[in-house]
């Protein structure tokens, strides 16, 4: 069996995925609304990289235009997505269908309603190998590897011939990702993948997704608006606000020391068990409404640390340290230690 | 599963009793009494009394109803006045396959077309195709009908001559001809039960298989076989074509007309129930996936449109026999339809009973097979049935 | 002034209303005013939705249309041109311009079809006459003329004053039928969603039943053995849909109106199960059922045509019945020759029966907002 593989030039020292200056928009009846601005991050091979962000910052858009699943009234103004060195954004409708799933595959929110009702699991994970194994499999071949993606995130290999709703909410999860797995692609995206589900099964999934990284070397991406989830299972972080990508850097750093104000603020609105005790610093305001953003930086309006320049030049995002960035024009400001109480 | 079938006779037979006891009571509300009508008045009184007898119309109301409920049962329906002295039973049974055979063929076309132009149709929004069809599916949903069928004839019988205005067979071809109109039709039945036959081992056959492009082929084996087993089979039956032939035109504009009208509703029906479907998540997975639109639209999202489709259909088939029953009037198809109105206005009561009766028959029939499609294709269903 | 308990909470009002009996001062105004004006404003919201569906203009610009008609008829009739009776009433009316033919040897050797006649159909109409000599015919039935704007029918009467006239009788069929059809259907819907148990069973068995038989051989053997005239049959249809699929919807719609805290809190101060269904789940089932309305009208125009079609409703004219006339005197077979008598009455049926279905459909997409195209 042999996946088909894109036509990069790869390494092993190129990364897996590289964006460059990303811009979407959706084209709405108010106008324009600019989802993703100058997105740019690059992910390691067998690294995992989380997304984080408020709700409507624009990290699910950002998935969606990677897989190239954006609606109708979206619109991609500029930018490279580069998978093992090729630009899915060059290619023609088929040849990205033929791409999906066989080297960029999706673990969506709710994966609850990823399954169609009417057919078995396992003919609809079946499913993906016909469509992207070349040869096709034959039904022995595919249910071997059915069944060992089911023994990999812990599922009865019985249900592979059971419907979706004869399962719980969290074996349907662990399906989904079994079935991400199906054709053995080069990047995952699991976007929100535990948020639909109680806490000790979120703790198992995560549990899983570690051991799977660990195991196969996967490439991931994920997405959540819970930074403690992400803290735990990913290499690298990439904080989002209001589109744009405002810090990225190996997560115990960001995490060790935010360097962005929103970062900052965000940690230090996190009650920790084992530091020291404080008054929580809670963030003011609301993100910006996208169809009219601020000027120059976006966050300057709640930014503690603004100054006049942050209102009228948007701060690039910079590498200050290795594999660290930021994008502010004050990061020199933002202290050492989380904040106490109320600013 | 055959628990599920066996608990959905019960119940239909059951209502099928409640039925035939509200038309048995219905018929004897009516003013008058029936005897009057049908008796010499000079016949002498005794004589009145043993005929009334020998038709089971003396005694108390309720010997009657169970009389008349049991006699149905077992098969008797009783003598019918205005064509006496055929029973009531042999009239029917000479009518049931004609209508049987229109209303058969009209679903059948009027369910494909509206399902396959409906969900066409929601896939490709827009457009000026969308807008026609819709406004004419509308058109034709409201039109009135026996003046719409009025019409076809009009225009394809009188004015273009295609086919024949009206009837079963034409009396000139049939002349002289070695069979009966009926035991041509009945060979046409067979013909036409043999071929299902063919196309429904296909689509079992299609549904064992998980891959899809031998399932396909599975398909569209069925289809081949049945058309070739057409084509034997007539072959085979020689002469007899000539009159077959003459009674498929016949039948061919009362089928397309009842078709026209029933087919928007499921259309318009399949129409709304894809575009729910299509907002699922599911429908996004299938695409990350790489599925090929086409796959999308039929093997994922059609395939449930479809479950809402064929509950509302037990409403359409209602709306099928009773348009049954005004276009065996208008294009003179004598099927059960056309006897129960002329039944009806000569006042015969035993046969218009009967007819009505049976009519009720087959809309449960119908109404059976529906929920047994309909739990074969819902697995959420299935298993629950089959606990 | 009282706070009614088992009033449907509106939350203006009774904030108002509470506020000011606390504070023991008077209501700026009264209850039912401040409910009109919520009432109105609902009204015009929902207006502007409706408006949106081009088809729903359509069909109520049809209603509109047609009830002009309706309204027509009797200032034609009383004021009009149609005021001589013997001409134009729709039932016993007559009139036939008789035109002079001259009688020719054969139908070969007619030269102008307006002035001659053969001798053969001559002879149905004038005995004993040869060519040569002078036919009178009756133009029975006449085509469209300035006296008769669609012409007369085959016994004589103006078909334009039988069409408005049945129009009436359209209107009328259909509003009996969806009054009685809405009336059992909630009280059905609303007693099975409350009670429960056996009885919300058995109706809904009984439902199924309902709609699973075909309307109309139902009504065909109905009116075969009874004498169906409008009224009844406006009864008929309504009773027989009502207990069907429109009965289903409005249950369910009743439970959920059931399960809501102001159907607890009326209970808890005392409101009895009667009560509670009148005065609470019925009023707000209502606009659904209103919607069904529509819907029921559509059936009745149809069925009554089609049941008058063939001859089997007891009434003094319906479209139906012009149809029937036509079809009976052999008209109809002949092509579009004597169109009028085939085309006005049979497009008011469909046209009328669409119009109110387009209604229903746009107020459906009101109702539901999930329907609607966005």
């Amino acid at each position: 069996m042999e996946v088909v593989e894109g036509d990069g030039h790869s390494s092993a020292e190129t990364p897996i995925l590289e964006v460059r200056d990303l811009v979407m928009n959706y084209q709405t009846k108010s106008g324009m609304v600019s989802a993703v601005e100058d997105v740019s991050f690059s992910l390691p091979r067998g690294k995992s990289l989380g997304l984080v962000g408020e709700s409507g910052c624009g990290k699910t858009s950002i998935a969606l235009t990677l897989m190239r699943l954006l609606a109708n009234n979206a619109r991609i103004l500029g930018g490279q997505v580069l998978l093992d060195g090729e630009n899915l954004l060059e290619l023609g409708a088929e040849e990205m269908r033929r791409r999906r799933w066989a080297d960029l595959s999706m673990v969506f929110q709710g994966a609850m309603n990823s399954w169609n009702p009417v057919y078995t699991v396992g003919e609809q994970i079946r499913e993906t190998m016909d469509i992207h194994w070349h040869p096709k499999p034959t039904s022995a071949e595919a249910r071997a590897k059915t069944e060992e993606l089911f023994r990999l995130v812990g599922i009865n290999p019985e249900m592979i011939d059971r419907y979706p709703h004869e399962f719980s909410g969290g074996m349907k999860q662990r399906a989904v990702i079994a079935m991400a797995l199906a054709c053995d692609p080069k990047v995952i995206i699991a976007d929100e993948p535990t948020t639909a589900l109680d806490v000790i099964v979120q703790e198992q999934i995560l549990v899983e997704l570690k051991k799977i990284q660990n195991e196969l070397g996967m490439s991931i991406i994920y997405i959540s608006h819970d930074i403690a989830v992400i803290a735990e299972i990913t290499d690298i972080l990439g904080v989002m606000y209001a589109g744009k990508l405002v810090e990225v850097g190996p997560t115990t750093e960001v995490f060790a020391r935010p360097r962005h104000p929103y970062t900052w603020l965000i940690l230090s609105s996190t009650p920790s068990i084992t530091g020291p005790r404080r008054a929580l610093a809670p963030l003011e305001g609301e993100p910006p409404n996208l169809l009219d953003p601020p000027t120059g930086c976006r966050f300057h309006p709640r930014c503690p640390f603004a100054t006049e320049k942050c209102s009228e030049l948007e701060p690039p995002l910079e590498e200050i340290s290795e594999g660290h960035a930021i994008a502010c024009w004050n990061y020199e400001q933002v202290p050492v230690t989380l904040a106490r109480g109320v600013l | 599963m055959l628990k599920f079938i066996a608990k959905r006779l019960v119940q239909m037979a059951f209502l099928f009793f409640l039925f035939l006891s509200l038309v048995f009571f219905l018929l004897q509300a009516q003013p008058g009494d029936i005897s009057s009508q049908f008796l010499n008045p000079t016949i002498p009184a005794e004589v009145q009394q043993q005929i009334l007898g020998r038709l089971g119309l003396d005694g108390s109301i309720w010997n009657q109803w169970w009389n008349y409920v049991s006699n149905f049962f077992a098969g008797n329906l009783g003598v019918s006045f205005s064509q006496y002295p055929q029973s009531v039973m042999s009239v029917i049974g000479e009518r049931v396959p004609r209508t049987l055979f229109l209303f058969s063929f009209a679903t059948l076309f009027a369910y494909v077309l509206g399902f396959g132009l409906g969900k066409r149709l929601a896939w490709k929004r827009g457009g000026l195709g969308e807008y026609g069809v819709t406004i004419g599916g509308v058109l034709l949903y409201t039109i009135f009908y026996p003046w719409f069928a009025i019409l076809m004839i009009l225009l394809f019988a009188s004015t273009l001559g295609w086919f024949p205005i009206s009837g079963f067979l034409t009396v000139e071809v049939w002349r002289g001809a070695p069979w009966t109109g009926n035991e041509v039709f009945n060979q046409l039945l067979l013909s036409i039960g043999i071929a299902t036959l063919f196309v429904v081992a296909g689509l079992l056959v299609a549904r064992r298989v998980s891959e899809r492009s031998t399932a396909r082929l599975a398909r569209r084996g069925g289809y081949v076989a049945a058309a070739l087993s057409l084509v034997g089979f007539w072959m085979m039956r020689g002469e007899m074509w000539t009159y077959a032939r003459d009674i498929l035109s016949h039948s061919f504009l009362p089928v397309v007309t009842l078709t026209l009208v029933a087919f928007a509703g499921t259309m318009l029906l399949t129409r709304s129930s894809m575009l729910e479907t299509l907002r699922e998540d599911y429908i996004l997975t299938a695409r990350a996936k790489g599925v090929p639109e086409k796959d999308i639209r039929d093997h994922h999202a059609a395939r449930n449109a479809l479950l809402p489709v064929v509950t509302s259909f037990i409403l359409g088939l209602a709306f099928i026999i009773g348009g049954g029953v005004v276009t065996e009037t208008v294009f003179g198809w004598p099927g059960m339809g056309a006897l129960l109105l002329n039944a009806t206005i000569v006042e015969d009561v035993p046969l218009a009973t009967g007819a009505l009766a049976f009519i009720g028959v087959l809309a449960l029939v119908a109404h059976l097979l529906v929920d047994i499609l309909y739990v074969v294709l819902d697995p959420r269903i299935r298993i629950q049935a089959g606990k | 002034m009282v706070i009614k308990d088992s009033d449907p909470p509106v939350l203006e009002t009774l904030e108002e209303a509470v506020f000011e009996v606390q504070a023991g001062e008077q209501l700026p105004e009264s209850l039912w005013k401040v409910r009109w004006k919520l009432a109105w404003g609902g009204f015009k919201k929902n207006w502007k939705l409706f408006a949106e569906n081009k088809i729903g203009l359509f069909g109520l610009f049809v209603i509109i249309f047609f009830a002009g008609m309706a309204i027509a008829h009797p200032i034609f009739r009383s004021v009009g041109p149609w005021q001589n009776d013997s001409i134009y009433d729709p039932v016993i009316g007559y009139d036939a311009s008789v035109v002079d033919f001259e009688v020719v040897a054969t139908e070969a050797d007619i030269s102008d079809p307006t002035s001659q006649i053969d001798a053969i159909n001559a002879q149905l109409w004038c005995f004993g006459v040869f060519p040569g000599d002078t036919c009178s015919v009756p133009q029975v039935p006449a085509p469209p003329s300035s006296d008769h704007w669609l012409g007369t029918d085959p016994l004589g009467r103006d078909i334009a004053s039988q069409l408005t006239f049945s129009t009436r009788a359209a209107f009328f069929l259909g509003t009996i039928a969806a009054v009685v059809t809405v009336v059992v259907a909630t009280t059905v819907g609303s007693m099975a969603a409350f009670y429960g148990g056996w009885l919300d069973n058995f109706l809904m068995r009984l439902a199924d039943l309902v709609l699973l038989l075909p309307l109309i051989p139902i009504l065909i053997v109905i009116s075969g053995m009874f004498t169906v005239t409008m009224p009844l049959l406006g009864i008929l249809i309504g009773i027989l849909s009502g207990f069907g699929g429109t009965a289903i919807v409005l249950k369910s719609q009743a439970l959920s109106v059931k399960v809501k805290p102001f159907i607890d809190a009326a209970r808890v101060s005392g409101g009895s199960n009667m009560h509670l269904i009148f005065r609470h789940v019925i009023p707000n089932v209502l606009p659904l059922s209103f919607l069904y309305m529509m819907f029921t009208v559509t059936e009745a125009v149809s069925l009554e045509a089609t049941l008058s079609f063939f001859g089997l409703i007891n009434a003094d004219m319906t479209w139906g019945i012009m149809l029937n006339t036509a079809q009976t005197q052999g008209y109809l077979r002949s092509g579009l020759e004597f169109w009028w008598m085939l085309i006005p009455a049979g497009v008011a049926v469909s046209l009328l029966a669409a119009g109110f279905f387009f209604v229903g459909r746009a107020m459906d997409e009101v109702i539901n907002p999930r329907l609607r195209s966005q």
